[in-house]
């Protein structure tokens, strides 16, 4: 696997995206900017400059027509991917810590910060996928997270449902249209608040990661657990890889948070499990810091992680990443086979 | 005799992963098809983004500006 490291931001990474044709990483740090990189080569394409603080989000349109990102300056912004122009601005009362498109781009969710006199929420726009389109100031929806603030959230398939991911570690499934819940489950420990959430490529089910150290994959519908991971380190990301059945997550304790009893610092390293057996496969060492987010290729080529030493690293799956199989793998790609010949 | 007990827990651990494996397939096929029955009630098309993809190709052909550095 052949690293490239992207050298641009310079302070810690908050998220990571790929587009959906894979040729294209957006990356969000603290240093208040959005950078965008090819991802075959790493070559930086440009900047989108405007947030007067920390960025913690980003999120691109299916389409790669729109980027929309979310910030410690209390505002979601929408811009034009192809000349990095700011095309709207939604203010807010707190920061914005998460920001998604459903699947076909006409409805962003945004979650807020809870503080002082203001609850944590989950935010609804309607957005027209055309830069030359006047944007609704209006939210479509407020969802107020009354229990426990939202730290993440997404759209499920079908835009049915959004699913969010609490500080006390809880998964909430609300009703995609009215924002009524429908459930609340402890999932993760007990206030070890949940670090991530992203999906499947159809988004019937996805990953969590937490601070628990665990990360779980998860059924949209029923909210189901289907699987755990175990680490030995605190979870800030996790992502699901396409083609293979694999799960890669990030984390890592910073120099600061480590005890003199603990001796994991120093080992910051993007984990890989199969997703279905829940084994670790493998490590991939590289990041001077914590992992804050790891991204997949849709296209199933490579991955990024992101880190607390302000790097980006991009991977790009080598043969032996493909070849790997597990016999019982083989066995059924094979039976497979013959079923089709 | 060891090589035996051995090679039966490796048969334990290889007939567990089998099942696994069509457990997790076996749903997801399951899944899949009840994702297609809902888009087809909903009247929406199987996937969702390759309509919009359409739907903006002139547009992207007629701005190829890029973000500026």
């Amino acid at each position: 696997m052949r690293p490239i490291l992207l050298a641009g931001h310079e302070r810690a990474l908050t998220q990571i995206r790929y587009n959906r044709e894979g040729d294209l990483i957006f990356s969000v740090s603290k240093d208040q900017i959005i950078c965008v990189w090819f991802s075959h080569n790493g070559e930086r394409l440009g900047t989108y400059r405007g947030h007067q603080g920390a960025i913690w989000t980003i999120d691109v349109d299916p389409t790669s027509t729109i980027l929309a990102s979310g910030s410690a300056d209390n505002t979601i912004r929408l811009w034009d991917v192809k000349t990095g122009k700011c095309l709207k601005t939604w203010d807010f009362p707190t920061a914005v810590k998460r920001v998604e498109f459903n699947e076909d781009g006409t409805k962003l969710l945004g979650v807020t910060e809870k503080r002082m006199g203001h609850m944590g929420t989950i935010v609804v726009l309607d957005i027209k996928v055309d830069v030359e389109a006047e944007q609704s100031d209006e939210k479509a929806l407020t969802i107020v997270c009354e229990e426990s603030k939202a730290t993440v959230a997404g759209w499920s398939y079908l835009s049915k449902y959004i699913i969010a991911g609490h500080e006390d570690g809880s998964v909430s499934q609300y009703d995609g249209k009215t924002g009524d819940l429908i459930f609340n489950i402890p999932i993760h420990e007990l206030n070890q608040q949940i670090t991530d959430l992203q999906w499947s490529q159809d988004r019937t089910y996805f990953i969590t990661a937490s601070k628990d150290k665990t990360a779980k994959l998860i059924t949209a519908k029923d909210l189901e657990v289907l699987k755990t991971y175990v680490a030995d380190t605190p979870l800030n990301s996790a992502a699901i890889t396409p083609k293979k059945d694999f799960v890669i997550l990030g984390g890592g304790q910073a120099a600061m948070d480590v005890t003199t009893t603990s001796a994991r610092q120093g080992k910051f390293e993007a984990r890989f499990y199969h997703k279905i057996f829940e084994d670790e496969i493998g490590r991939v060492r590289g990041h001077f810091g914590p992992l804050n987010t790891v991204a997949a290729d849709p296209t199933g080529k490579g991955y990024a992680s992101g880190g607390e030493d302000g790097y980006v690293r991009v991977h790009h799956f080598d043969k032996g990443y493909f070849d790997f199989v597990y016999e019982v793998e083989r066995e059924r790609q094979n039976r497979l086979a013959a079923g089709n010949a | 005799e060891d090589e035996e007990r051995i090679s039966s827990a490796d048969v334990a651990v290889v007939e567990a992963r089998r099942r696994l494996l069509n457990e997790f397939y076996a749903w997801r096929a399951a899944q899949e098809e009840e994702l297609d029955e809902e888009r087809a009630v909903l009247g929406l098309p199987e996937d969702p983004v390759a309509e919009l993809l359409e739907k903006t190709k002139p547009a992207e052909a007629a701005a190829d500006g890029g973000a500026k550095e």
